[in-house]
């Protein structure tokens, strides 16, 4: 459950993200990278602070702004390394090739996933995020090539920290600034393996 | 309907967008300007008008406006900047010193102008909007409703006038001397403004949400927008501000040697 913007459990500084209580389990799911090999999220990334974001690289607004932030706030000095995880809620237009020069333009280090719309709609339900759906566009033109629609997809990145728990999400509207704070406190305070 | 550009978090493109509202301003004030005019048509304040308020709709409206409101900072600063450097001192030129008097004294208002326009008084109610009106808080909260951000436009419009009143205002009397006009500009208008502009070029991360969680415009980094909003703060009113402190100091000059009487040379008689 979301509990909202605020103080940590102890009461001490307000985190830029948003807490989840119960915490959410490190999730199980393969897909495919941007080199054509299966990626097991939850064995290739377990223990390490991971962010995940479910978003599509014709996003007009909110994936590329969160990915600037983000790559933005990890170029800070003294930041940490997170493994950060994009998996493509439009599989049908992000092949590999789009979606690797896509991050490249944000990090070359950010990982690239995608599969088909059943591995995808199975992995957000493993990550616990609303499954997302295309829509049409808002003046319903279509460009005759089956390309002009938009995904409504959920915008939060979840932090998995290396108890391998999710303790804190980051909807649309953190700032870079937020990240800076939040990422070695995420560290800090859930540095043990589950 | 969208009347006034405001921060909207629609991708940007290069799409005209219409604002009802700001055409609606500037006719209102076109018009308004030729009403008051219609006695002495004066053809050189004329030019200074339509200069002015060709300047003032182009920083308002499409598509620096838009841009200004709701995707860059620097563009935000260059509106500013544009209100209150160039479009501000034009109207302020433009205004017909008769009609000025008659307006004031039927409100009861030539002692608060009078007072408002002491170099002093208005140096520092335009700095504290630049201060104010550039504050993260404000920023963030009026340029993400349409009458925030038509109110801090006009704040911007009102503060630029006042800046310029006792420099090209029509008032003579409310004029200090060259040199007080000089030190005045230059401290209000140039000095001033670098301390926030330092701030915004220096400021580690970007400072204000609304640009920086606006869809981007051609890749441009949300804190490289900053950096290129507190430069043109810094140093974007130098190419306006030095060569009217030029030209102030001339008329100075020119003033003080037509005061000044002719040396009368005494030649010495031979014996």
């Amino acid at each position: 459950m979301v509990t909202g913007r605020g103080s940590d459990a102890s009461g001490d500084d307000a985190w830029g993200g948003t807490l989840v209580e119960p915490a959410l389990a490190r999730p199980d799911f393969t897909l495919t990278d941007t080199d054509g090999r299966p990626y097991d999220f939850g064995a290739e990334t377990a223990g390490r602070l991971t962010l995940l974001f479910f978003g599509y690289t014709h996003c007009p607004d909110v994936c590329p702004v969160h990915m600037a932030t983000l790559s933005a706030a990890l170029d800070t000095p003294g930041m940490p390394d997170p493994t950060v995880v994009f998996v493509t809620t439009d599989p049908t237009r992000d092949d590999p090739a789009r979606l690797r020069e896509w991050l490249d333009q944000f990090d070359a280090s950010f990982v690239g996933l995608t599969g088909t719309a059943e591995q995808i709609a199975a992995a957000e339900d493993a990550a616990r995020v609303g499954r997302s759906a295309p829509i049409p566009t808002e003046d319903g033109a279509d460009a005759g090539d089956g390309t002009d629609y938009q995904v409504g997809h959920a915008a939060q990145i979840v932090a998995y920290t290396p108890d391998d728990q999710a303790h804190l999400v980051y909807p649309f509207g953190v700032r870079r600034q937020d990240w800076v704070n939040d990422l070695p406190r995420l560290l800090d305070q859930w540095d043990e393996p589950a | 309907m969208t009347w006034w550009c405001a921060a909207s978090n629609e991708p940007w493109d290069w799409s005209p967008r219409a604002y009802p509202g700001i055409w609606l301003f500037m006719v209102l004030l076109l018009v308004g300007y030729l009403w008051v005019c219609r006695e002495r048509p004066d053809r050189r304040k004329r030019w200074f008008f339509l200069g002015g308020w060709a300047l003032l709709w182009a920083s308002t409206d499409w598509p620096l406006g838009t841009l200004g409101s709701g995707y860059l900072a620097s563009a935000h600063m260059a509106q500013y900047l544009l209100y209150t450097m160039a479009a501000a001192p034009l109207l302020m030129l433009s205004l017909p010193e008769a009609p000025l008097r008659r307006g004031l004294s039927r409100l009861r208002a030539y002692r608060l102008v009078r007072l408002a326009a002491r170099p002093l008084v208005a140096g520092v109610i335009f700095n504290i909007v630049l201060l104010v009106t550039h504050a993260p808080v404000t920023v963030d909260t009026m340029r993400t409703n349409q009458a925030g951000s038509f109110l801090l436009d006009l704040a911007w419009l009102a503060s630029g006038l006042l800046l310029w009143l006792p420099v090209c205002g029509p008032l003579d009397e409310l004029k200090p001397s060259y040199p007080a006009r000089c030190v005045y500009l230059f401290l209000a208008a140039g000095l001033v403004p670098m301390v926030p502009g330092g701030f915004l070029t220096f400021a580690p991360t970007p400072l204000y949400s609304v640009y920086e969680l606006a869809p981007r415009v051609g890749g441009f980094d949300a804190l490289d927008d900053q950096q290129a909003a507190g430069v043109i703060m810094k140093v974007g009113n130098l190419p306006l501000l030095w060569p009217v402190l030029g030209g102030l100091f001339l008329r100075w000059a020119a003033e003080d040697r037509a005061a000044t009487p002719p040396v009368q040379v005494k030649t010495a008689d031979k014996t």
